[in-house]
């Protein structure tokens, strides 16, 4: 900027300037406002008035233009002018720095070289960055601790703001570099800190991890670091980027990045494979690295595996849970390195209680064939022990009753997570009663029609085409195939990504539901929100398979018998067995929220009694009493009060203890990719973007780079002032001459 | 105070109906306290002596022939005898102003009307000559209560208009006045001071005696004005727009330049000048003048 003035601050109030004619102004509507007299001593008059004319005009037009001149200057001092460092007003200009220390305080800059970590290093160039500036000069410094969330503290004094960088601690979090970015924007625009182009200086100290910047095609939340980068390039500012990391370009590291079971834990007692997945973010292959497995706070003996550089390892933990409920996993890297944060990795794993099945009998039989859930029994029943010694648990305790039992004590739904219907004539209302509010507080109705099932009675007691009764459709008129042995129907498509059919997903598998022939079944209609998981491929399409959920339950409705009359599923243990297994899993799965959860997660759940002395214990063993009270919830359920993001912000385990309700445990993890440290290089970051520009950290921030930072020089003290003695003039002035025409006495 | 001077104050003169009411009020108000025995005419040429009569001044009261012949005589003096006083009034248009609610030729009329009652009240002579730029209109000396009551009614029908001429009426009028007299004349003078020179002049020359009463508004001496005006002057003098703030002190020395001039002319020729403000007690002029005047008959001064 080499002119004189560079431009105004509150450019929008240049315009009062224009108020500078109101004395003009004035001072004309009061050359009309001569009172008029008569006199007689005119002569005396008109001499006084030639000998006094000159000097009078000459002391009005002075007091005049001093006013004006003030009132203008007032208004320029208010729009705050300001000028570059090349204009000749520089030297009266006051060079005000704003500046803008983001510092990255993502998960990553735990990495530890020697005595620092990254993070402790970032403080330390912060301070240094701060201590250039000068409070009483009226610099300004705002402060962003980035991570997920930018914590941004306001502006301030750069004492207060080195105060305040004492208190950031690193997160274990991403880091978002747009949400930084776009906080220090807002915050620089409110606080009028942007009124020139380019006034404001913002340094970006950050250890330069590649996946940060990526923001082309990188990947989701990646678009919007581009606009805010576009954002500031309109603005003119510029961000000095500095690597404040002491760490190769792809520093070696290991991290956890995944626990988990392999396949659903199906109950206790029955083993499942926990893989504990590792990841190699640096270039070499690390060999002989041993990772160990927690379950429940009992150490499982570690396994050693050998990662490819950049790839990955399963390291496979074979896990029995002797009992329902909740376990916790930890996984290890016992081998330790410079970013000890991704080196563990908490899991919580809900191992279901047995399925407690209600079979509803509707057509027993003597024999396997001729009873309506004979085989469901089968499948459903634990193998017997043939000898061998060794039991094995199953995840079903099935219980047949005749439906005349169904609202008994045999046959309390309370007492049961699914109740099936096989073939049953009809029900009671009193029954119907009694199954309503209970799948709604979260049991599961399987409902398989047959030969004895009166289609109207049960239209009546548990549809309504509003969906408001339990059936998931009208059952409507049976559909046969004329010649059993000649004609059948099939499945003609499914809902491949339903958990209950997922296992035909795999088109291995996929036959064992689509060619087994339906010989009956009853055609439906379905009511308002169920869906069909399986259509036949009848002339109506007709549904085999429907759901529909009802509050916290669910229906389903299989249009077909589950004995060999109807169709030949039950026949085939190949697709019964894994058929009725998941659709009874997932028929009695809740919707429970997760216990796995990003670090900075809050955390929330509902137990089934009243929790009392309700506490929250972090990861280091620190013990809170909750905030609040537990509601109750429909179903007879208690929501606990919430544990907010701001207080799992480290990763592990947490639990929520109460008396009544048990112990609930949480996983709170980090983002495994934190773990890639694979950093961009500083001739790099100037390709990103134009907005950004690599400085070489030199030690102060009057660096080259900090140089180009523009400088803005205001003017509107030397202004002020300037009006000041111009009022203080126009002031004197006027009492001098008021004094000179005053009556002397 | 005596009560004979607060009922000379002109705002209470100004409620009198008429003249002739306030110059018996003036010179009664004045007669009656120290300038009880007050004469226009005063001298120290002893001509003879006369009875006295209630209200002659005691010190005029000759008392050696009192002790020797047991009676009150007073003295006179050549002047007592047969004083002659002319009045001029000055009528121009500029003496209409006034910020009181009398104008300077309320003023005027006045003092003319009460020097006339004084001076034929002790059988004395007295005219009138109103004039603005030029004569107006007359009384003939005289004396008598005839004369008395054609100068007071002179006085009261006249209306101040025209513009000022002072030299050149009393140039013009100093050769018709037959008899050597006292001339009084009562203006604010604003006018060329050389012609107002040349005209007393001629009146010293012809041997009478002229008193210059300068009458003006305590404004005109003040100009205690602010703000802006418009001054439209009277007389077809023009108009100002002015400060009056700004100008104010030029303006009074202007005033005062007049004033000295004119008192240093007249003192040249040995001119008495009375110079009054209308807001002025007319007993305090009149004593003050006739006090002088007293002072320098003793003295010995013509």
């Amino acid at each position: 900027m080499g002119g004189w003035v560079g431009g105004f601050v509150n450019a929008g109030l240049v315009a009062g300037a224009a108020l500078a004619l109101v004395p003009l102004i004035i001072h004309i509507l009061n050359r009309r406002r001569h009172k008029p007299m008569p006199w007689a001593a005119m002569r005396f008059v008109q001499a006084a008035h030639k000998r006094t004319r000159r000097r009078v005009r000459m002391e009005n037009w002075l007091l005049l233009f001093l006013r004006m001149a003030a009132i203008a200057l007032l208004a320029l001092a208010i729009a705050r002018p300001f000028t570059g460092e090349k204009s000749p007003l520089a030297g009266i200009t006051e060079t005000r720095r704003d500046l803008v220390v983001i510092l990255d305080g993502s998960a990553s800059t735990l990495w530890r070289e020697g005595v620092e970590t990254t993070f402790e290093r970032g403080v330390g160039r912060a301070r240094e960055l701060l201590r250039d500036l000068s409070g009483a000069r009226g610099d300004r410094a705002l402060v962003v601790l980035a991570g997920n969330v930018p914590r941004t503290a306001p502006w301030t004094s750069p004492e207060a703001a080195a105060g305040l960088l004492e208190t950031f601690q690193p997160t274990e979090e991403g880091l978002d570099l747009a949400a930084a970015l776009g906080d220090a924007i807002d915050a620089a625009q409110r606080e009028n800190a942007l009124g020139a182009r380019g006034a404001l200086e913002v340094r970006l100290l950050t250890d330069l991890q590649r996946r940060s910047f990526l923001f082309e095609g990188g990947g989701e939340g990646r678009e919007p670091l581009g606009e805010a980068l576009d954002r500031l390039a309109e603005l003119g500012v510029k961000v000095l980027v500095e690597d404040v990391s002491t760490a190769a370009s792809q520093p070696q590291n290991l991290g956890i990045s995944a626990v988990a079971p392999s396949t659903r834990v199906l109950g206790p007692m029955i083993t499942t494979d926990v893989r504990v997945e590792v990841r190699n973010f640096g270039p070499e292959t690390k060999s002989g690295v041993r990772v160990a497995l927690e379950v429940d706070g009992e150490r499982r003996p570690a396994q050693i595996v050998d990662i490819p550089a950049r790839g990955r390892t399963e390291a496979v933990f074979a896990v029995s849970f002797p009992r329902a409920g909740e376990h916790t996993l930890l996984a290890r890297i016992e081998d330790g390195d410079k970013l000890p944060l991704d080196n563990t990795r908490a899991h919580v794993i809900h191992v279901p209680p047995p399925a407690r099945v209600l079979l509803v009998n509707g057509a027993p039989g003597a024999v396997i064939e001729e009873d309506e859930v004979g085989y469901l029994r089968a499948v459903l029943e634990p193998p017997l022990d043939d000898g061998g010694g060794i039991g094995i648990a199953s995840p079903f305790e099935p219980r047949t009753i005749p439906p005349e039992d169904l609202g008994t004590t045999a046959g309390d739904p309370a007492a049961y997570d699914v109740i099936w219907l096989a073939n049953v004539e009809s029900l009671p209302a009193a029954a119907v009663d009694r199954l309503e509010p209970w799948v709604a507080a979260g049991g599961a109705l399987v409902v398989s029609l047959g030969d004895r099932v009166d289609a109207s009675s049960w239209n009546a007691r548990m549809w309504r085409a509003d969906g408001s009764g339990l059936l998931p459709a009208e059952i409507g008129a049976r559909v046969a195939v004329r010649e059993r042995s000649a004609s059948w129907h099939r499945v003609k498509s499914f809902a491949l990504d339903h958990p209950a059919l997922a296992f035909f997903a795999d088109e291995r598998f996929q036959p064992l539901l689509t060619e087994v022939p339906v010989h009956e079944f009853f055609a439906t209609r379905l009511v308002p929100g169920a869906k069909s998981l399986a259509v036949l491929d009848d002339d109506g399409s007709n549904a085999l398979l429907v759901e529909r959920s009802y509050d916290r339950g669910r229906v389903l409705l299989w249009t077909s018998s589950i004995d060999p009359a109807w169709t030949r599923m039950p026949q085939s243990p190949a697709t019964l067995v894994p058929l009725v297994h998941e659709l009874l899993r997932y028929a009695r799965a809740l919707d429970e929220e997760p216990r796995n959860l990003p670090v900075g997660a809050p955390l929330g759940a509902e137990v089934a009694t009243f929790p009392r002395g309700m506490s929250v214990v972090r990861p280091d063993g620190s013990k809170k009493p909750l905030d609040g009270e537990a509601q109750s919830t429909p179903g007879n359920r208690w929501r606990l009060p919430s544990v907010p993001g701001r207080e799992t912000e480290a990763s592990g385990l947490y639990s929520i203890q109460t008396e009544g309700a048990g112990v609930l445990s949480f996983a709170l993890v980090i983002d495994p990719l934190e773990g890639d440290l694979d950093r961009l290089s500083l001739d790099e970051v100037g390709g990103i973007h134009p907005a950004l520009v690599a400085v070489r950290n030199e030690g102060s921030s009057n660096d080259a780079a900090g140089a180009e930072a523009p400088r803005r020089g205001e003017l509107w003290r030397p202004i002020a002032a300037l009006c000041l003695a111009f009022l203080v003039f126009e002031s004197l002035f006027g009492a001098w001459i008021g004094r000179r025409r005053r009556v002397r006495a | 105070m005596a009560q004979g001077v607060s009922a000379l104050d002109p705002a209470v003169l100004d409620r009198l109906a008429s003249l002739s009411l306030v110059a018996r009020t003036v010179v009664e108000g004045f007669m009656a306290g120290q300038h009880r025995s007050a004469r226009l005419g005063s001298s120290v040429e002893f001509a003879q002596h006369r009875e006295y009569v209630p209200g002659d001044d005691l010190r005029r009261v000759d008392w050696k022939v009192y002790a020797r012949q047991d009676r009150l005589v007073v003295k006179q003096y050549v002047e007592e005898t047969n004083l002659v006083c002319h009045l001029l009034v000055d009528a121009s248009e500029s003496m209409s102003y006034g910020s009181k609610p009398w104008t300077k030729f309320d003023y005027a009329r006045w003092c003319a009307a009460s020097l006339a009652h004084l001076v034929l009240m002790q059988r004395d002579t007295a005219g009138l000559v109103l004039f603005d730029r030029e004569f107006r209109a007359k009384v003939r000396p005289g004396n008598g209560a005839l004369q008395r009551k054609e100068i007071l009614e002179t006085l009261d029908k006249a209306e101040p208009k025209g513009s000022t001429g002072i030299g050149s009426v009393v140039e013009w009028i100093t050769p018709k006045i037959k008899q050597r007299g006292i001339v009084c004349i009562f203006s604010d003078f604003f006018d060329d001071l050389a012609g107002v020179t040349q005209g007393l002049r001629r009146l010293v020359h012809a041997g009478h005696e002229p008193v210059v009463f300068q009458i003006l508004d305590p404004e005109e001496l003040a100009f205690d004005f602010n703000g802006l005006l418009r001054l439209d002057g009277l007389e077809g003098s023009g108009m100002q727009k002015i400060d009056a703030r700004a100008i104010r002190e030029a303006y009074r020395e202007e005033i005062q330049k007049h004033q000295r001039e004119l008192s240093r002319q007249a003192s040249l020729l040995s001119i008495d000048v009375v110079t009054v403000s209308t807001a002025d007690s007319l007993d305090a002029v009149l004593s003050t003048y006739l006090a002088r005047r007293s002072a320098r008959a003793r003295g010995g001064r013509r």
